[in-house]
């Protein structure tokens, strides 16, 4: 099968499932409508009656973590075309990567010591 | 057997896997085996009616679950069943399933900020936070399978397994992916996006109706799609004896799926920070350990 072709069948399956999920959703508005009761429509908050909305600044307290993530997302997208030559290249492939790594691997390290593996 | 039947019958063993994995999972919260009890759980959510909470983000809440969706279908037709069975052999398969399972936590996240209320916001944040912990090992492992296949064809990596399955080839890699498979199903020790007690169903918690059944569906069919990613990955896909190809993929992910349940039934749910901790203290460790252990392997 062509690439092209895969691709376009993976959009048409997206689309294929929007559809049904739009066609789910007719369905369940024509079998009836909500029944507008008091109270029905606060989110739940184990009886408060939450007041305000929800969309405040949250502290993300894993914003160190994701920092670190963002690093080694990176390096990922170098890993997986190395990956597929990885045999071909031979010790030269491991031993260029393995350095690429090794100074990822001490940024690592390094935050650990600074205790930034821990929840700020 | 012509394709057509072929694919026929896999789409039934399909529908029937997500189905009894319908049953596992009643079974994980209840401990009783009910075998109509999804179709119940099917009736009842179709004919609820659809409450939308007051001062909802409408776009996100109507988008969230098609896009949770249908990332999942996505992923699992990319998944191979047999040699000639599967529907899209994509030549980045396994960056793909990783690529598109990172889609589950961003839907999550968009329900959660879309019902706009504390419950669920905090459950998006949380699969937010699981995402980060989990996305690494994962990326690592899958790197590992695609060195040994030389090749990203998922059908590759399967025919790279022949003599020594994955399990036994990479046993680190092994691990890693299967408590991460658990953790991108946000399955019990780490459901933490919608966690029972503690969220009340987090960001599941407003929800009823349609949007519930998709949520519900989607991650059954999610808990199917990672269990064939563990198969393909790692238990030789459709190799085995005597029968035929497919009921061996099959087989497999149902045994997979059901090992999940097992653990979840059995195991306290981690906090969200021991679980940063743990993957970014351990998990990267332990995954840059299994790459170069496959690469030292393959170049002797």
């Amino acid at each position: 099968m062509a690439p092209l072709t895969q691709y376009l069948l993976l959009l048409g399956m997206g689309i294929t499932t929007a559809g049904l999920v739009w066609m789910l959703y007719l369905i369940k508005q024509s079998l009836g409508q909500t029944l507008d009761e008091p109270g029905k429509d606060i989110p739940a908050e184990s009886g408060n009656l939450a007041p305000k909305p929800a969309w405040l600044r949250y502290h993300v307290h894993y914003y160190g973590y994701a920092l670190l993530f963002l690093a080694f997302d990176m390096e990922m997208a170098y890993m997986y075309p190395w990956a597929v030559v990885y045999r071909e290249v031979g010790i030269l492939a491991l031993l260029d990567m393995g350095v690429f790594l090794m100074i990822l691997f001490l940024g690592l390290i390094y935050t650990w010591t600074q205790l930034g593996l821990k929840r700020q | 057997m012509t394709p057509f039947l072929n694919g026929f019958i896999i789409t039934l063993l399909f529908l029937s896997g997500v189905y009894a994995a319908a049953v596992m999972e009643r079974w994980s919260v209840t401990g009783h085996v009910n075998w109509g009890g999804p179709v119940r759980s099917f009736l009842l959510l179709f004919a609820r009616e659809e409450i939308k909470t007051r001062k909802h983000d409408k776009v996100f809440f109507e988008t969230a679950p098609i896009l949770f969706i249908g990332v999942i279908l996505l992923t699992i037709s990319i998944l191979p069943f047999a040699p000639g069975s599967v529907i899209i052999d994509l030549g980045t398969g396994a960056l793909f399933i990783n690529a598109a399972l990172v889609y589950v936590m961003v839907a999550l996240l968009m329900m959660g900020w879309a019902i706009n209320g504390v419950y669920a916001m905090i459950g998006g944040w949380r699969a937010i936070a699981q995402l980060i912990a989990y996305s690494m090992p994962v990326v690592m492992v899958l790197t590992a399978t695609v060195m040994r296949a030389e090749s990203m064809f998922l059908t590759d990596i399967v025919e790279s397994q022949k003599g020594l399955w994955n399990i036994l080839y990479q046993p680190v890699g092994f691990i890693l992916f299967y408590i991460s498979a658990l953790a991108i199903a946000f399955l019990p020790p780490f459901d933490l996006p919608t966690a029972g007690g503690e969220l009340a169903g987090g960001v599941w918690a407003d929800l009823t109706g349609a949007r519930k059944l998709l949520f519900r569906l989607g991650r059954l069919t999610l808990v199917f799609t990672v269990s064939a990613a563990v198969v393909v990955l790692y238990l030789g896909g459709w190799m085995g004896p005597w029968l035929p190809d497919f009921v061996w993929t099959f087989l497999k992910t149902l045994l997979v799926a059901a090992s999940f349940f097992a653990v979840g039934r059995f195991m306290p749910r981690i906090r969200h920070d021991h679980l940063l901790e743990y993957n970014w203290k351990y998990g990267v460790p332990l995954a840059l350990y299994n790459i170069f252990q496959v690469g030292v392997v393959l170049l002797l």
